[in-house]
């Protein structure tokens, strides 16, 4: 091998020394050693600053996060279980920062020692400094960003996460008690414990009826309506898209409770002025099969004036050559539109209509606001007849303090929300990059 | 190679956990220790003590007066800042590990059980002046056979009634029910006694006449594995409560909305609801409005639920001394007077409350005297797992199903809850 080399090479002694794997573990020991190995002083000398004053900042900081997420305290009052949890959490975050530089020190290290070896003229600090601006231009302007969204967006959900796995409730709080690491025992109780198994499965199979029904009415009556609207022969169409713009131009909790008191089975006005010509009341705050009805009902009316709007401007995008081709080939009113009209719709539209659903799957304002999420159902347990799992969590946080079962419910809302968006966004044109349509 | 170099700093990263030690600390100095009571004499004053008050115009501003005249007297300055009472209690936990907490603090006494659970407050010695206050009120802030916090004050319902309907307020339950019968048509919307019976807090006088209870209290101590809400005297209450659904004298669909609008419309004879809705219903009815203490049953004026509202010692705070002189300063009867004419809210200090100027109003004298047969609010955390269950047995009894299933299975799920939630 040494001999191949001698006769490729012009400086073939020097070459041979310099081994990578020595730069490789001098880095892994101390950032910057394997630079200075590599007789590229200045990188090396930063680096090393830059873990000596890490090291000396933040060393204590990480240390203590690091040991009080692991142990949540070991004396009560004195160590915040909370407070502990964060500044581990926190650690966690600027640990993996460190790492990945960490990483990206030891691979420059072992490159550079590589094309030594080789011989290829390694560029000066200047050449090198000027390199890494030009390629990592975009990086170094998205890392102030990124480092944001850590902090804003990313720690408070792995907060939420991680208490899911304590016993943190109202008998065992900070900051008079400790709490500990329970695994996965919220999520077990969840599954297996009468009370909980029995309410979760209710208010679990109610929360997909409720966003696939509701949903899907609510973008029914929008394009049937925008479709209407949009036909040629119909008059005053600014007038009319008005006035069915209307219903979300109202907030939509002012809606609600003036719909709660509508539906009052005796005092409110569904009951006493619509249905008694008809000779009917109905028992729509009581009985929990007509609240349902009920909440569906509203919602549709309050969501379909979105999904009009996006449909009606839709609409207008397609061009009438695409319906005059079809007239000539003789196309019915029926294929027209499922031929041309469907797809142009859907295809524009599917991302915000698959948002429709992931908001009503948590659209806890009219549940909660409408009643409560009752009526009350007999051998239910903490979560009324029209609780959908966000009411649910919200009765479990603020009413009976079990913060640790609410964050495990929490998660499993979060995964379903995630997979039901990633695998619909994947499905949609709108998501993919051009050229691959 | 990248996965060799990836799996070492993993493993330096799991090292780096385990090995990650603790503070050093004493751990014997920081155990709990006995705290030694002191005198406000033996202790230096500070420059100020902090309060947190609740966030509402009215008491704001009757504290204000109340704690200038501390300041005059000591020389103390107190920093009132404002926040709602409700939110204290989260912001507490999070603010007094940090040193940013009060020294005060302003609660419902039925948060007790919970706020001592987390370590939030410490037990006050009022000394003398424990007798200063209505007894059903230092009953109220008394847990575990201690007593947290100084009450300023008390609450509960009472009966209103209109006197162009009824000429007296009905004196016992037999009365009551005779003008429910005869004034009730629910055709026109007329009704002749109202009340939010499916509201366990409004209900429970009906429970407790006949001897029911929520946890059996000794020596100011809840059993809360002994519920008394399916007793014999319980489901008796519970069906005098279903009858009055079944008769149709209380429609199932009653909420504080309609009762409040049917009183002040003028066609509702009696209802049962608490001193907050006077200033409404004065509006409304004007001389016509009357009050009076809840209807006799057997002859005793059943016991209503009493709320209390009072002034906690943060277990944060460095100057417990002068913070208790502070709580006892304010809900004195001087300054507590002076709370209930600017605030409106009835005082927890027994001089007081028998003042001329809580009698002299008629409207609020009768709640006054409820009080007297009230009983706290049970202040044991278990409570919260309490409230819906028996919430919703009494909307089934409103329904109309059998009132000894429902009771039976309430007090099941409270029992449940209790335990699945330790």
């Amino acid at each position: 091998m040494s001999s191949q080399i001698n006769m490729s090479t012009q400086k073939p002694v020097n070459i041979n020394r310099h081994n990578p794997a020595l730069a490789m573990i001098l880095s892994i020991l101390f950032a910057g050693l394997g630079q200075l190995y590599n007789k590229r002083f200045v990188k090396g000398i930063i680096l090393i600053i830059v873990e000596v004053s890490f090291i000396l900042t933040l060393g204590n900081f990480i240390n203590y996060g690091l040991w009080g997420i692991r142990t949540l305290g070991t004396i009560p009052v004195v160590d915040h279980s909370i407070f502990l949890m964060i500044y581990g959490l926190i650690s966690i975050i600027i640990l993996a920062f460190a790492i990945t530089l960490y990483i990206f020190n030891v691979i420059d290290a072992k490159r550079t020692a590589e094309k030594i070896r080789r011989g290829a003229k390694i560029p000066g600090f200047k050449e090198s400094l000027r390199n890494t601006w030009d390629k990592g231009f975009p990086y170094i302007f998205v890392t102030p960003g990124l480092i944001m969204l850590l902090f804003i967006v990313v720690l408070p959900i792995l907060f939420t996460v991680s208490l899911a796995f304590t016993n943190y409730n109202l008998y065992n709080s900070p900051p008079r008690k400790l709490l500990d690491w329970v695994g996965l025992e919220n999520f077990h109780k969840l599954l297996t414990i009468g009370v909980w198994k029995e309410t979760f499965l209710s208010v679990f199979t109610w929360t997909i009826v409720w966003t696939i029904v509701a949903t899907t009415l609510q973008i029914a009556l929008g394009l049937f309506l925008a479709l209407l609207v949009n036909d040629p022969r119909i008059k005053f169409k600014r007038l009319i898209r008005t006035v069915l713009i209307l219903p979300w131009a109202v907030p939509a909790f002012v809606t609600i409770l003036i719909f709660a008191a509508m539906f009052n089975d005796k005092f409110g006005t569904i009951n006493r002025n619509l249905l008694s010509i008809f000779h009917l009341n109905i028992a729509w705050l009581q009985d929990p099969f007509w609240t349902k009805i009920a909440l569906i009902m509203i919602q549709t009316w309050l969501g379909f004036p979105f999904v009009f709007a996006l449909f009606t401007g839709v609409l207008q995008s397609i061009s009438k050559d695409w319906y005059e081709a079809a007239d000539v080939d003789g196309g019915s009113r029926l294929q027209k539109f499922r031929f041309i009209t469907m797809p142009h719709i859907f295809y524009a539209t599917a991302p915000l209509l698959i948002m429709q659903y992931a908001g009503n799957f948590n659209n806890f304002n009219i549940i909660y606001l409408f009643n409560q999420g009752g009526p009350a159902v007999r051998g239910q347990n903490g979560a009324g007849g029209t609780d959908i799992l966000i009411s649910w969590v919200y009765n479990l946080t603020f009413n009976i303090n079990q913060y640790n079962m609410a964050a495990a419910v929490s998660i499993i809302l979060g995964i379903i929300v995630c997979a039901f968006a990633f695998f619909q966004f994947r499905r949609t044109r709108s998501f993919k990059e051009e050229g691959n349509i | 190679m990248k996965k060799v170099l990836s799996l070492v700093l993993a493993l330096v990263l799991v090292m780096g956990v385990l090995a990650a030690c603790g503070p050093k600390r004493d751990t014997e100095a920081t155990a709990d220790k006995p705290k030694e009571t002191k005198k406000t004499e033996d202790v230096a004053k500070p420059d100020k003590l902090v309060v947190w008050v609740n966030n509402e115009d009215k008491q704001k501003q009757a504290l204000q007066d109340i704690f200038d005249k501390y300041t005059e007297k000591t020389g103390i300055k107190v920093e009132a800042v404002p926040m709602d009472m409700l939110d204290q209690v989260k912001t507490l936990a999070l603010d007094g590990p940090a040193g940013k907490g009060p020294d005060l603090f302003f609660q419902p006494h039925d948060r007790i059980g919970s706020i001592v659970l987390q370590g939030l407050a410490d037990p006050v010695d009022l000394g003398d002046a424990k007798s200063d206050y209505v007894d059903t009120a230092i009953d109220a802030v008394t847990y575990d056979g201690k007593t947290y916090g100084a009450p300023l004050v008390v609450e509960t319902y009472g009966t209103f009634y209109n006197k162009d309907l009824v000429d007296k307020a009905p004196e016992t339950m037999d009365e009551l029910m005779e003008i429910a019968k005869n004034q009730t048509d629910a055709s026109k919307d007329k009704y002749g006694f109202l009340m939010e019976a499916a509201n366990f807090y409004f209900s429970y006088p009906f429970f407790a006449a006949n001897g029911g209870y929520v946890f059996k209290k000794d020596n100011g101590t809840y059993d809360v594995n002994d519920i008394g809400l399916n007793n014999d005297g319980a489901k008796k209450g519970g069906e005098l409560i279903g009858s009055w659904f079944k008769n149709g004298y209380i429609p199932v669909e009653v909420n504080p909305d309609i009762m409040n609008g049917l009183f002040t419309k003028g066609n509702t004879a009696v209802v049962i609801t608490g001193p907050w809705n006077i200033a409404t219903y004065k509006d409304a009815l004007g001389d016509k409005l009357g009050t009076a203490t809840l209807p006799k049953i057997d002859g005793k004026v059943p016991q209503s639920f009493v709320g209390v509202k009072s002034w906690m010692l943060s277990s944060y705070s460095k100057n417990k001394e002068w913070a208790t002189d502070l709580m006892k300063f304010v809900t004195n009867q001087e300054n507590s007077l002076h709370y209930f004419e600017v605030a409106g809210e009835m005082p927890a200090n027994k001089a007081a409350l028998e003042d001329d100027k809580v009698k002299s109003d008629k409207l609020i004298a009768a709640f006054a005297e409820q009080v007297k047969y009230g009983e706290p609010m049970p202040s044991a955390p278990e409570m919260q797992q309490v409230w819906e269950p028996i919430n919703n047995a009494l909307s089934f009894i409103a329904k109309g199903q059998p009132v000894d299933e429902v009771l039976d299975e309430a007090v099941q799920t409270i029992k449940d809850n209790i335990a699945s939630s330790k």
